[in-house]
């Protein structure tokens, strides 16, 4: 939920090689990313009686907390946008031209995905995610930890969008305040795959991809009225996602 | 004379309980042409926050369906005002309206295309409603921004700039329509029906409400109020706006957050919740100007978890606990 604004925080450590430097800010946000859950939506899941609450809630938390963060790194970095551009170099894949950058990000994060869904479906500890997930008594009935790992998922989710910004900077240029955007547009992939489908996300990822690209050659003024318009019409013909359950 | 001895006489009329709204809105209505501006400022923006808040929980509030499109009817009711009276005062196209007249064309506006989008996400609940929302403001957002590039040539929309005293009284006006209206339908079998659907839509339709008639009508009300605001807000943005400035996601955030923080659900949240929220905010930004949301952040954190329910909440939590005895909320 804190989604890429993290990645701002991680911004300093780009004199290192961008891909060498995945490795310290993915356990540096992940760190932090356990410790605001330990911190601020531990007690929010204590004290909450329903999902409801914990939702609305979760969502003032987040607030007061994008506020603290994006201020934070505002001011010790500055608004200017920070990148660090790498790879900047086209190559010639079947006749097409790309940046190199893009491919090796491309690459990137379809092995995370994998080692993702490995890590979901075969481990224990993913197994342990998907039963708190479904039935949170169960899961603590069977010996499941689950504030555990309610942490350890909270962190996992902001050492992925960690990733993603420290990636996205080796393309673009970003300021401290570039986090909401991302962070609608995930959801919004989300959603559209259906929630707890892990195919869904990654299908949702490459419609939305695909429609904002597409449009974009189309019209650049007209892409995100497009990709919304798009989101809004598979919501009302598919109101659980496209693998909903 | 003998009517309004039978008013005074009135029994339900209790005059310790009316007796501060009566000197809060003497005040409201005769102190500030006395005020500098800065504090009118404040008054105004105070007020602006409060009516927004107001009428995204009429909706939300009483039916738990987040809504986060907020931005889409502030801003087509900022627009609408902005544009209309750039053509009108420019090319002549349009009769020149009063300011209210065409607010209130604002608003219809509003209502219109807000009944459309209800009567098509009824079927959507929780984070879907949410997030189909706030696609809606992008939707509306890029595509004006797409017309006004592309069909009119310009960036923003320029037109006549009000005095600051005007504006106020423009949002003073507003925010008591607002609040009397949403006061009204929520004693009525109308806001009933929206608080029942909250509680359990299942039962409330069972029990014979028509809950997709109710729910269109409450948002295409709740829209309608803030396309109202969005007009009156025409009056404070110095004569030029542009979609970045109407369109802002904050206006969708924020009623939100400030409801939430005043506490949903209760008569009061929503009125508290932006008083303190835009206080806060217009004091830290003068005095701590470099920190000042960073100290919101923190504010907001900290109020969420000691007060979970928001300062409403707290308030009821301590009167029913009798902790310092039958002190007086609000």
């Amino acid at each position: 939920m804190l989604g890429a604004y993290v990645t701002a925080v991680v911004f300093t450590f780009y004199r290192v090689n961008p891909i060498v430097s995945l490795v310290i800010s993915g356990p540096i946000v992940f760190v932090l990313g356990i410790l605001i859950q330990i911190a601020v939506f531990r007690r929010l899941v204590y004290v909450s009686r329903s999902a409801e609450e914990l939702e609305s809630r979760s969502l003032l938390a987040c607030f007061g907390l994008m506020f603290i963060i994006q201020n934070v790194v505002g001011l010790i970095f500055g608004g200017t946008p920070v990148g660090a551009s790498y790879l900047f170099v086209s190559i010639d894949i079947l006749g097409e031209r790309f940046l190199l950058n893009m491919i090796v990000a491309a690459v990137i994060s379809i092995i995370l995905s994998l080692v993702m869904y490995l890590l979901l479906r075969f481990t224990k500890i993913g197994l342990a995610m998907r039963a708190t997930v479904e039935e949170p008594a169960g899961a603590q009935l069977v010996g499941i930890n689950i504030f555990r790992i309610h942490a350890v998922s909270f962190g996992l989710g902001a050492l992925l969008a960690a990733l993603a910004g420290s990636m996205l900077i080796m393309i673009y240029f970003m300021t401290p305040y570039v986090g909401p955007q991302y962070t609608f547009i995930a959801l919004a992939v989300i959603i559209l795959g259906g929630m707890g489908s892990f195919m869904g996300s990654l299908l949702g990822g490459f419609i939305i991809g695909y429609v904002y690209y597409v449009s974009l050659t189309i019209d650049p003024l007209i892409t995100y009225a497009v990709v919304y318009l798009f989101i809004i019409i598979l919501l009302i013909i598919r109101p659980k996602g496209l693998f909903g359950r | 004379m003998l009517r309004v001895k039978a008013m005074l006489r009135f029994k339900d009329v209790n005059l310790t309980k009316t007796l501060p709204f009566v000197l809060i809105l003497v005040i409201l209505v005769f102190v500030p042409p006395f005020l500098p501006d800065y504090f009118l400022s404040i008054f105004r923006d105070v007020l602006m926050w409060m009516a927004l808040s107001i009428s995204w929980h009429f909706f939300s509030g009483s039916t738990k369906y987040i809504s986060l499109g907020s931005a889409a009817f502030f801003g087509i009711g900022l627009y609408f005002t902005a544009k209309y009276m750039e053509l009108s005062m420019t090319y002549g196209y349009y009769p020149v309206l009063p300011l209210p007249v065409i607010v209130l064309l604002a608003g219809l506006v509003n209502f219109a295309l807000a009944l459309v989008v209800g009567l098509v996400t009824l079927r959507l609940r929780g984070i879907y409603f949410a997030i189909l929302t706030f696609s809606v403001s992008m939707v509306v957002m890029n595509a004006v921004q797409w017309w006004e590039i592309k069909v009119t040539g310009t960036r923003g929309t320029f037109f006549p700039v009000f005095d600051t005293l005007t504006g106020y009284y423009a949002i003073f006006v507003c925010t008591i329509v607002t609040l009397l209206l949403t006061t009204l339908v929520r004693r009525s079998k109308f806001g009933l029906a929206l608080k029942m659907i909250g509680e359990s839509e299942e039962a409330a339709v069972h029990v014979g409400v028509n809950a997709s008639l109710y729910k269109t009508l409450g948002f295409a009300i709740s829209a309608m109020l803030m396309g109202f605001m969005g007009g009156c807000f025409a009056t404070r943005v110095n004569g030029y706006v542009n979609t970045d400035i109407a369109f802002n996601s904050l206006y969708s955030f924020m009623p939100a957050v400030m409801t939430l923080l005043g506490g949903a659900g209760t008569v009061y949240g929503p009125v508290i919740g932006s008083i303190t929220m835009s206080l806060l905010s217009a004091y830290l930004s003068v005095t701590l100007t470099h920190y000042f949301l960073i100290i919101l952040g923190l504010i907001l954190v900290v109020i969420v978890m000691l007060m979970p329910d928001g300062i409403m909440g707290m308030v009821e939590k301590i009167k029913t606990t009798k902790l310092f005895g039958s002190k007086k909320a609000t």
